[in-house]
């Protein structure tokens, strides 16, 4: 083995710096809060920084190794090369498991951070405290990673450049979306570790108070929106960089991400019920527990090699690890749950179905059904294995089957459940907000087969968005007009705005899903064939090259207009082929052309696979007001309720109260 | 995953029940039985390279009837009475390039053997490049027939997927061996001697 | 918006739902032409996992086998004597059971569907429960003491009580 280089020797320095001080930091924190010890507690404000300064280190040391090349590095030899553009040189460092799981590192030493630094002042109060020595103990187990089984700046060797050194795989550099998709989607995945830790602290200290969850509620809306713009950015790095056309694929890699999302939407709408109510503390707590478990039981699944996915980089050894703290946290978090659980329970009861809460509920109901089913299918071939040694799939057709009902369940939730009020709803107030949102659905639904769309279930779906999209945006032309843009903040209107980005993919996706049409054919130059209304002109197959790729593109000429060019790259240094698709984007539909093999400059023939893939730009639209959305919702509203608050006021029903008072006091 | 319904607060003030373990407990089984699975469940890739079994061992091989790469015809079926080798080969494939030189090797070992020697033909894919194919092959030496598989039914009905995959066919045109994976030389002769001293036994 | 109009008390809503139902049996009865052979093979294709690559279709693979896959899948369809089922059937004989991708309905496999469905109705049966026992709960009336409580806190709050 070499001696150990200067990157590799102040890379493992930094993490084992960071791993002792999270330890220690952990362990000074536990005992100073056992014994009240005030001195103690605020040393740990320096073990903070110790790590982060870890943490950052081993980043900045991984990064200076990738630039420079570092071949004495086995992660360098294994994700580096000469060819590499800068851009992708430096996404390089989340292109491979190891280096991935630095950037989780820096992710969660940011956090922990933050939240030290947050809360600094109020390190005195146990909760807190716990919560701090819980999120420096997911951080001690990330730098063990780090350190131990997925080393990142272990020595490599000698290079032999006939066999290494190839660069990162040619699918992470190809397409821009490589720099934000990955830290995005792990600041979410991460950020769920925050609402943990304070809900781990909760059930230590025993204290379930509503103070607790004003501090984690925005942690959690800030992590569910990272992790929701990380998703769909994701969605379009497939749209973008795969060639298959499509978006979502149900892969495990995909349901992975997609688990920790509905547990967490689940959480952010009834913690509402708690923190108007003071009811389902002990349902909440287990939300958020259900969340970060599935973060790292996903992490599990697409890391570990059980299930082979396109998507996944997997490496044997890491699997026992992750596994293990998995069951820790199961563990520990069930424990507590048992101890404490009866304790925290609270009185009070939901009046009704029809009312805020009783949505709120259905709403808990249906995600948590969705998550499970999502589970179910995910490791389900697992189960099968294990019982039976048959190998079996489970594949798009389930999940699409499963995911439609829920969906139509869904939007009809997001239809009603924003113009109910608290308590109890009247037929005649359903009847009277609901009017015109439902006029939204049968405009929508008019809309569409006009359009064309046929079909029970698409038509369903769309009526049931235009009605969802009538209330929400009810709600927010009622805010607006009193309190004029401030209408815009605040969580009930910032979670209208989601709302309308989430309609929109739903939109997005059934139209996609349903009505996408491909058809394949072989073309020589000067070629003109006739397309579901579209004509393509094959104008050019062409040769091109770039550092260490060569490849072939065709020029394809859309109604006579402008040329796309779908292309074939093969990156020599690892023989692999990737077909880059050309799109024309559209409101109501977009052109995917991608070449096939078998496409030559010398013959002028190319093998084209043209798909028409309706309303996919509503995706990328949906996933932005989403984010706008979140932003939104994370600004205080008008005033803040103070946890002192009456949690609900009576309003006689019966009274006749003008709707516009009315409205306004149940919202 | 926890049942939906677990804890939704539900409880009533006047006799307050110990319900929090109980629930705990149902779900603790059930993550039990999950980490079972999940700890069981075997890692790494799980493509097989040797012999592996197929629906086809035992019965007629499935009808070929295509053209070699310089418009010969090929019928399968007119190729009983004599020993077959099939191997399934695509020209984008590594292991299929790398196992090239150990398919010529155990040509030439056939050859010698005359009459009683076993027939080697390349399937190839349904969407390779001809051109590349040929050059290949001229480069890298082998003159046994190249079959082409322009419809895609000779990979189908053989359930071939991955390539390289080697068959072994004797002389009543029943499929014997299935090799996934690469093979070399020496194994592919030994596996054909040993079919043979069956069929010659029964 | 004053007081609920006449018309949005049972006319308007009653016109809302015949437009509605007209409007979706007329596009689900558009919908059921036949199928042409090439939304057939979409169909097929769709159902089938391309075997050797992770977690694709053989309907947007790219591999040699699964183009290969494809073209037998149009010469059946072509032929018309079988039906979406047997081809299924066929090619996953061919491929392994791991090519199918909606799992068996029969066996231990069809737990992937029954368990869903036995949570669903968990979790109704459950919430009906819950509901009923709340509904019990419903004598903790307020007393004077806690609408005086009450009163005072929404003095505090501003009138229209909007929440942030």
């Amino acid at each position: 083995m070499l001696a150990e280089g200067v990157n590799g020797l102040f890379g493992h320095s930094a993490l084992i710096v960071g791993l002792a001080a999270s330890v220690f930091g952990a362990g000074a924190l536990a005992t100073a809060t056992l014994l009240k010890d005030q001195r103690l507690v605020r040393t740990v404000q320096g073990y903070v920084w110790v790590v982060l300064v870890g943490a950052i280190m081993a980043v900045v040391v991984m990064q200076r190794a990738l630039i420079t090349r570092d071949w004495s590095i086995a992660y360098v030899q294994k994700v580096g090369s000469y060819d590499t553009p800068a851009l992708f040189n430096f996404t390089a460092l989340w292109s491979a498991l190891e280096g991935s799981i630095l950037l989780w590192l820096l992710l969660l030493a940011i956090y922990t951070t933050i939240v030290a630094r947050r809360y600094r002042t109020r390190m005195a109060d146990p909760l807190v405290a716990w919560a701090l020595v819980v999120m420096l103990l997911v951080t001690a187990f990330f730098f063990f990673l780090a350190l131990g089984p997925t080393d990142a700046f272990r020595a490599g060797g000698v290079p032999n450049f006939d066999q290494c050194c190839a660069g990162p795989n040619p699918l992470l550099q190809n397409h821009v979306l490589v720099l934000f998709h990955p830290p995005i989607l792990y600041l979410g995945y991460v950020g769920f570790t925050v609402p943990f830790a304070f809900a781990i602290g909760a059930l230590i200290t025993g204290r379930v108070g509503e103070g607790w969850l004003m501090e984690t509620r925005r942690w959690a809306l800030f992590a569910w929106g990272f992790l929701t713009l990380g998703i769909v950015l994701g969605s379009w790095w497939s749209y973008e960089v795969l060639g298959w056309g499509g978006v979502w694929a149900w892969d495990p890699v995909e349901n992975a991400s997609l688990l920790p999302w509905l547990t967490g939407t689940a959480y952010i709408h009834s913690v509402l019920v708690q923190e108007r109510r003071g009811m389902l503390r002990v349902w909440n707590l287990s939300l958020l527990l259900a969340t970060f478990s599935l973060t790292i039981l996903g992490t599990f699944l697409t890391r570990s090699g059980v299930i082979n996915s396109v998507h996944a980089f997997s490496d044997g050894t890491i699997g026992p690890y992750l596994l293990g703290f998995f069951g820790v946290i199961v563990v520990v978090s069930l424990g507590l749950i048992a101890w404490r659980g009866d304790r925290l329970r609270s009185p009070g009861a939901i009046d009704s179905p029809i009312s805020r809460e009783g949505a709120f509920l259905a709403n808990n109901v249906i995600f948590t059904l969705f998550a499970f089913v999502v589970l179910l299918g995910t490791v389900f071939p697992l189960i099968v294995e294990a019982k039976d040694d048959r190998q079996i799939a489970v594949g798009s057709p389930f999940f699409d089957t499963m995911a439609q009902p829920i969906g139509i369940a869904l939007l009809f939730l997001m239809a009603v459940a924003p113009v109910l009020p608290w308590r109890k709803a009247s037929t005649e107030l359903l009847r009277e907000r609901l009017f015109w949102p439902a006029w939204c659905g049968a405009g929508a639904l008019l809309l569409a087969i006009l359009l064309g769309a046929t079909g029970f279930a698409p038509l369903l779906a769309f009526g049931l968005a235009g009605f969802a999209g009538g209330s929400a945006t009810r709600q927010l032309v009622l805010a607006t007009r009193r309190q004029g843009y401030r209408g815009l903040l605040g969580r009930a209107n910032g979670g209208m705005v989601v709302h309308l980005g989430i309609i929109l993919i739903a939109v997005g996706l059934t139209a996609s899903n349903t009505y996408t049409r491909a058809g394949e054919f072989t073309m020589t130059k000067g070629d003109v064939v006739e397309f579901a209304g579209h004509t393509f002109e094959l104008q050019d197959v062409v040769d091109f090259s770039g550092p260490g790729t060569v490849g072939v593109k065709a020029l394809v000429s859309i109604d006579g207009g402008q040329a796309y060019a779908p292309a074939i790259t093969k990156y020599t240094a690892q023989g692999m082929d990737i077909a880059t698709p050309s799109v024309k984007t559209g409101v109501l539909r977009d052109i995917y052309l991608t070449l096939e093999n078998g496409s030559k400059p010398s013959t002028g023939v190319a093998k084209l696979k043209i798909f028409i893939k309706p309303m996919i730009v509503w995706l990328w639209v949906g996933g932005l007001l989403c984010g706008v959305g979140t932003v939104l919702a994370a600004f205080p509203g008008k005033h803040r309720r103070k946890p002192t608050d009456p949690v609900s006021a009576p309003v006689p029903l019966d009274e006749p109260v003008p709707d516009s008072l009315q409205d306004a006091a149940h919202e | 995953m926890s049942e939906p319904q677990v804890d939704l607060g539900d409880d009533s003030p006047a006799k307050p029940r110990r319900v929090a373990p109980f629930v705990v407990l149902g779900v603790l089984v059930v993550m039990i039985a999950l980490f079972v699975v999940l700890a069981g469940s075997s890692s790494g890739p799980k493509d097989e390279v040797g012999l592996i079994e197929s629906p086809l061992l035992g019965r007629a091989a499935p009808t070929v009837r295509s053209t070699t790469l310089d418009d010969t015809p090929f019928d399968l079926a007119r190729r009983k009475g004599s020993w077959v080798v099939v191997n399934f080969f695509n020209s984008t494939c590594a292991p299929c390039r790398a196992e090239h030189p150990e398919l010529v090797k155990f040509a030439e070992q056939q050859r010698s053997f005359g009459a009683d020697g076993a027939e080697l033909y390349t399937m190839l894919q349904i969407n390779d490049d001809i051109d590349r194919v040929k050059s290949f092959f001229l480069s890298r030496g082998g003159d046994w027939p190249i079959v082409r598989d322009d419809e895609g039914t000779v990979n189908v009905d053989f359930g071939v997927a991955l390539v390289p995959e080697t068959f072994i066919i004797d002389p009543d045109g029943v499929v014997v061996v299935r090799w996934a994976g690469q093979i070399d030389a020496e194994t592919l002769s030994r596996l054909v001697q040993q079919q043979r001293d069956l069929y010659e036994l029964s | 918006m004053s007081r609920t109009s006449a018309w949005k008390r049972w006319p308007g809503w009653l016109a809302l739902f015949l437009v509605v139902g007209g409007l979706l049996a007329y596009g689900a009865v558009k919908d059921s032409g036949p199928l042409t052979p090439e939304e057939r093979v979409e169909e097929i294709t769709k159902r089938i996992a391309c075997p050797v690559c992770d977690g694709e279709t053989v309907y947007e693979s790219a591999n040699p086998s699964s183009v290969a896959i494809r073209a037998e899948v149009k010469a059946q369809v072509a032929q018309a004597q079988n039906s979406d089922d047997e081809i299924v059937a066929f090619i996953v004989q061919q491929f392994g059971d791991q090519t199918q991708l909606v799992p068996n309905a029969t066996g231990f496999d069809s737990l992937v569907w029954i368990l869903p469905a036995m949570a669903l109705v968990c979790a109704a049966v459950g919430l009906f429960f819950a509901f009923r026992k709340w509904k019990h709960n419903v004598d903790a009336v307020p007393d004077d003491d806690d609408r005086a409580r009450v009163a005072e806190a929404m003095a505090a709050e501003e009138p229209d009580g909007v929440e942030s």
